[in-house]
C-alpha cells in the first residue's frame, strides 16, 4: 500500500472515540440469547481483535455495535453517544465478509467506494467534488486506483478486500469493524491490510476485528476480547491472549501440541505448548503467556 | 403486400394509443425489474401482481377507483409476506406462496359473487386494445409517480439492495427504504396490470432486467438497455399483434422472451456462445 498519500486529518478525530458495551443482553425473537452480560471497552488508537468459536456471539455484537440489532438489556455507546446517533454522523465504517457480497452485482469498484460518502452527499446521493477527491485518495491508499473501473466481480480476492477497504477509508468512521478480513486473501494482501490497520490505529482509529486466524492476532492487535455468548476475558494482548483463555473459548477445537524440551542442556523447564487451528500455530511457553508468534516466510526459510 | 399494408395499424388511434401505453407501462416495469432481478425478488412481482385481486374486487364494489385498490391490496400482500417471514418458522419463500394465492383465491371468490362489468379475462390477460380513459388514466399517474420517486431514491434503493449493512451504516433508513420499493412495485403492477393482465405483468417485471443484466456490467446502463428492450417490444409486440391478430399481452411478452434468448445466446460478454468460444481458446492457447 502506498504510504505517500494524504493521511487522515487528525483534527477529524476527537479524542472522544471510545466504544462502551455495558452489560449488553441480546435476544431474537425466537427466544435464543445470542448474548449475554457483555461488557468492555475500548478507545481510540486501538486494534482489538474479537475471537471466539462460531456461534460465539460475534457477528451479533457486530450488529448490537452498528446498530442493526437493540440489546434486550445493557446498551453500546459510541463517544457517549447512542449508536443510531453515531451512525448519522458517519463514525462507523464496516467491511463485510466476502461471502455477504453478491460480487455481480453491476457496480464498479468507484461506485462502491463512493457508497462509503453517501452520509455526505445529499438526498440524491450525487458526488460533489470532494466525495470524488476522496474516493480517488482512498482507493489510491490501498493500491486500487488503476481498476477503478472494473466491474467487482473481476478482481482477486485480496484486490475485492481492498476495495472495501477503500470504502471505509472513504466514509471516514473513526471506528472500522471488519468481519474476517483474512478469509480468502493472499499472504501479501494479509500484510498489506495489516499496514493499513497499523496506519489507522496510528491515525487515533478505533478498530476492530473479528478473526478465526489466531496466529495473526498477536502480530497486530494490541488489545483482545474473547467472547462464548458473553466476554470470557477482555484486556491487552499480552495479557489476555493466554493458552488458559483460548482452551476456556475454543475447548477441544483447537489443535493442541506439547513440546517437552527439558532435557536442554541449561536444564530449564523449556516445556512449548502449540494451540492451532490449522491458520498459525500459537505457542506458549511453561507460563502459558506467548512465546512468539509464527512468522510465515521466515520460519519456512530457516527450516530449509 | 405493399408498403401501406405494413403502416397500416398505425393509421388507427386505438393502435397508436395502445402502443404508447404499452411503452410507458413496459418501460416503467423494466426500470423496477433491473432492482428486483438483482435483489433475487423476481417472484415478488409475481406475488404482488396476483395478490392484486381482492383489492380490485373491492374498489369495484366500493366504488373506489380500481388502482387504488389493487396497490393497497399488492402492498398488504408485500409486507405482509415479510411480516410473517420474520415472526413464524416458515421460510419467505413459502409464506410468499402461501400469502399470495390465499389472496388470489379470495378474490376469484368475491369476483364470482360480484356482478361487474369488469370481465375477467381483461383483469388476467389486460385489455390494451380495448383500454378506457379513466384506466389509461390512472396508469399514466402510477407510471409517471414511480419513475419520479425511483429517480429521486435509486441510489439509496440500490444501496439498500446490494448492502443493507453499508447502508444503515451510512445513516440511511433502510425500513423505509424497504416499504417505499414494495409501494413502488405496487404502484407499477397496477400500471401493468391495464396493460398486459395480471399473468404476463410479472414477466414484464423480470425479462428487461435480465436482458440488461446479460448485456452490461453497470447499473444505469443496464437500466437503459432494460428500458430500451422493453418500449421496442411493447412497440413491435403490439404492431405485431395487428397481423397475427393475437392477444396484445402475449405478443409483447414473447417480444421481450426473444430478445432475452438472442441476449443470453448472442452477448458479448456474458453470452453462452461467448463463453464457448473463449473456453475454446483458452483451450486450444493451453494445447500450443
Amino acid at each position: 500500500m502506498s504510504h505517500g498519500s494524504t493521511k487522515l486529518n487528525k483534527n477529524d478525530i476527537s479524542s472522544e472515540i471510545d466504544l462502551h458495551v455495558n452489560e449488553v443482553t441480546v435476544a431474537y425473537n425466537n427466544g435464543h440469547v445470542a448474548l449475554f452480560d457483555t461488557t468492555f471497552d475500548l478507545g481510540a488508537g486501538t486494534i482489538c481483535a474479537l475471537v471466539g468459536v462460531n456461534g460465539s456471539g460475534k457477528s451479533t455484537l457486530f450488529k448490537t455495535i452498528m446498530g442493526f440489532l437493540t440489546p434486550t438489556r445493557g446498551s453500546v455507546t459510541i463517544g457517549g453517544k447512542p449508536v443510531q446517533v453515531a451512525q448519522k454522523q458517519n463514525m462507523v465504517a464496516y467491511i463485510p465478509q466476502a461471502e455477504d457480497v453478491d460480487w455481480a452485482f453491476p457496480v464498479s469498484v468507484m461506485d462502491v467506494v463512493l457508497m462509503g460518502r453517501y452520509g455526505y452527499m445529499n438526498f440524491l446521493r450525487i458526488p460533489r467534488a470532494t466525495d470524488l477527491e476522496i474516493a480517488i485518495e482512498s482507493l489510491r491508499r490501498v493500491n486500487m486506483l488503476d481498476y477503478k473501473e472494473r466491474q467487482i466481480g473481476e478482481l482477486s480476492g485480496g484486490q475485492k478486500k481492498r476495495v472495501f477497504l477503500a470504502r471505509a477509508l472513504a466514509q471516514r468512521g473513526r471506528i472500522v469493524l471488519l468481519d474476517e478480513p483474512f478469509s480468502g486473501v493472499d499472504v501479501q494482501t494479509e500484510a498489506a491490510i495489516i499496514e493499513l490497520l497499523r496506519e489507522l490505529r496510528a491515525d487515533e482509529h478505533l478498530i476492530l476485528v473479528s478473526t478465526h486466524d489466531l496466529g495473526l492476532v498477536p502480530s497486530f492487535c494490541d488489545q483482545v476480547v474473547i467472547i462464548n455468548r458473553t466476554v470470557l476475558a477482555a484486556g491487552p494482548t499480552h495479557d489476555t491472549f493466554t493458552q488458559e483463555n483460548l482452551a476456556r473459548a475454543f475447548g477441544g477445537t483447537l489443535r493442541d501440541l506439547r513440546i517437552d524440551h527439558t532435557d536442554a542442556p541449561d536444564g530449564t523447564s523449556n516445556e512449548f505448548r502449540v494451540l492451532s487451528d490449522d491458520e498459525e500455530p500459537l505457542i506458549f511457553g511453561h507460563d502459558g503467556r506467548l512465546v512468539d508468534h509464527w512468522h510465515p516466510g521466515i520460519d519456512e526459510e530457516e527450516s530449509k | 403486400m405493399n408498403l401501406s399494408y405494413l403502416i397500416e395499424p398505425f393509421q388507427y388511434r386505438f393502435m397508436v394509443e395502445a402502443m404508447l401505453m404499452a411503452a410507458l407501462v413496459g418501460g416503467t416495469c423494466a426500470v423496477l425489474s433491473c432492482y428486483l432481478v438483482l435483489k433475487g425478488w423476481s417472484l415478488m412481482g409475481d406475488a404482488v401482481s396476483h395478490a392484486v385481486l381482492p383489492g380490485i374486487v373491492l374498489a369495484y364494489i366500493v366504488g373506489a377507483p380500481l388502482a387504488v385498490g389493487a396497490f393497497l391490496a399488492g402492498l398488504l400482500c408485500a409486507s405482509g409476506t415479510g411480516w410473517i417471514t420474520n415472526h413464524s418458522r416458515l421460510k419467505g419463500d413459502a409464506v410468499m406462496g402461501v400469502v399470495f394465492t390465499g389472496l388470489f383465491a379470495l378474490g376469484l371468490v368475491m369476483f364470482t359473487k360480484v356482478t361487474t362489468d369488469v370481465h375477467l379475462n381483461h383483469i388476467l390477460f389486460g385489455s390494451l386494445l380495448g383500454i378506457e380513459r379513466s384506466d389509461m388514466l390512472q396508469a399514466v399517474i402510477a407510471a409517471t409517480l414511480t419513475l419520479v420517486i425511483l429517480a429521486v431514491v435509486r441510489k439509496d434503493i440500490l444501496l439498500y439492495l446490494f448492502d443493507a449493512n453499508q447502508a444503515r451504516a451510512v445513516g440511511l433508513n433502510t425500513t423505509f427504504l424497504h416499504y417505499l420499493f414494495l409501494a413502488l412495485l405496487s404502484l407499477t403492477i397496477v400500471a401493468a396490470l391495464q396493460a398486459v393482465g395480471i399473468i404476463l405483468t410479472v414477466a414484464m417485471l423480470i425479462v428487461p432486467g435480465c436482458i440488461g443484466l446479460l448485456l452490461s456490467d453497470r447499473f444505469g446502463r443496464m437500466t437503459a438497455i432494460a428500458s430500451g428492450a422493453a418500449i421496442f417490444s411493447a412497440i413491435a409486440g403490439t404492431y405485431l399483434s395487428y397481423f397475427l391478430n393475437g392477444e396484445t399481452g402475449a405478443c409483447i411478452v414473447l417480444t421481450q422472451a426473444i430478445i432475452l434468448t438472442l441476449a443470453a445466446l448472442f452477448g458479448p460478454k456474458y453470452g453462452i456462445l461467448f463463453r464457448a468460444r473463449a473456453a475454446r481458446r483458452a483451450a486450444a492457447g493451453r494445447e500450443q
